[in-house]
């Protein structure tokens, strides 16, 4: 949980805009960017972290760990309670997002898988051994135009 | 498009730098039983070859009325790239997929609130050329999100170029 009390001051922001260009700048760089010292941008990064207001991250691409299918599915439940179905569908390794919703289906999920030649084994091994999904809505990524998430959740 | 496929070290120091993206070389190092100057030069060509980005992430549940919104498009087909450049362009959203199935264009967004998501998915995107429907779904809450990985889709360059601007 976070520090709801937390405020980002406006250092805090500064030192956000520049970590989100590159997350692995120099404390001292930053601190000769902003005309403050090493230990007080030390200090709000630390600060932020503490309060899970801010974290800074690798951030890979799917191809990096082989994920070359990305297939957005939208999930119905029936028979047991979505959260339930939902956190047995957050064990699976494969499913990178999973969201509960409110619109046509009761979850969405993001499921990266390798190649094609995976997608028997998740759909009959993994999927379908989850109770209480009464239908699938797949689709298959084609092209990604963009994906950026730097305000999530922590 | 890449020269270089990545290794096994290299999935260990991505594994590393995805919990703590300010973990010194030194210390990857010390952890992995590398040198500095290995781990140095492996951090570099992964974010050379787009493999990896190095960002802030700041938690929504610091906005006010944090609202996550999955807005499925269908398009006319002759535009659907179009359309889908175009959906890009609203600071909102942060995610524009093309799929092939259940819509034409999937895009997620991050919203203030049930205002701002009526207002930029069923007034603004419905009203862009080309766009046939608008289906919108509120996300509830998330019990999975696994934030490293995401497609890296600016070429280092652009983000140098554009910081440089600043």
């Amino acid at each position: 949980m976070s520090d709801q009390n937390f405020e980002f001051s406006d250092l805090d922001r500064s030192i956000i805009t520049i970590l989100k260009k590159d997350g692995r700048t120099s404390n001292q760089k930053i601190a000769d960017m902003l005309n403050v010292t090493t230990s007080m941008v030390a200090t709000r990064i630390r600060r932020m972290e503490q309060a899970k207001a801010m974290k800074v991250v690798a951030v890979s691409d799917f191809s990096a760990f082989d994920y070359n299918v990305l297939l957005p599915i939208g999930v119905d439940v029936k028979g047991r309670r979505a959260n339930d179905v939902a956190a047995d569908l957050a064990k699976l390794e494969e499913v990178a997002v999973v969201q509960l919703v409110s619109g046509r289906h009761d979850i969405e999920i993001l499921v990266t898988l390798p190649s094609m030649d995976d997608m028997s084994g998740f759909l009959l091994e993994k999927l379908s051994k989850i109770k209480g999904i009464r239908n699938l809505d797949p689709s298959f990524a084609v092209d990604i135009i963009k994906y950026d998430f730097d305000v999530a959740p922590i | 498009m890449r020269n270089y496929k990545i290794d096994e070290l290299d999935q260990q120091i991505i594994t590393l730098l995805s919990e703590d993206a300010r973990l010194s070389n030194r210390k990857i190092a010390a952890e992995l039983g590398f040198t500095e100057g290995t781990i140095r030069s492996r951090v570099k060509r992964l974010e050379d070859e787009n493999y990896i980005r190095f960002t802030a992430v700041t938690n929504m549940e610091h906005m006010k009325t944090p609202l996550l919104a999955q807005i499925g498009i269908h398009a006319e087909q002759d535009m659907i790239k179009q359309v889908a450049e175009e959906v890009a362009k609203f600071s909102q959203i942060n995610a524009v997929i093309i799929l092939l199935g259940r819509f034409d264009i999937f895009a997620i967004g991050l919203f203030e609130g049930l205002a701002e998501v009526q207002q930029v998915a069923s007034n603004q995107i419905l009203d862009l050329k080309g766009v046939r429907l608008v289906e919108t779904s509120l996300v509830v809450d998330v019990a999975k999100y696994d934030n490293r990985v995401a497609k890296i889709v600016h070429p280092l360059s652009e983000y140098s170029l554009e910081f440089a601007a600043k």
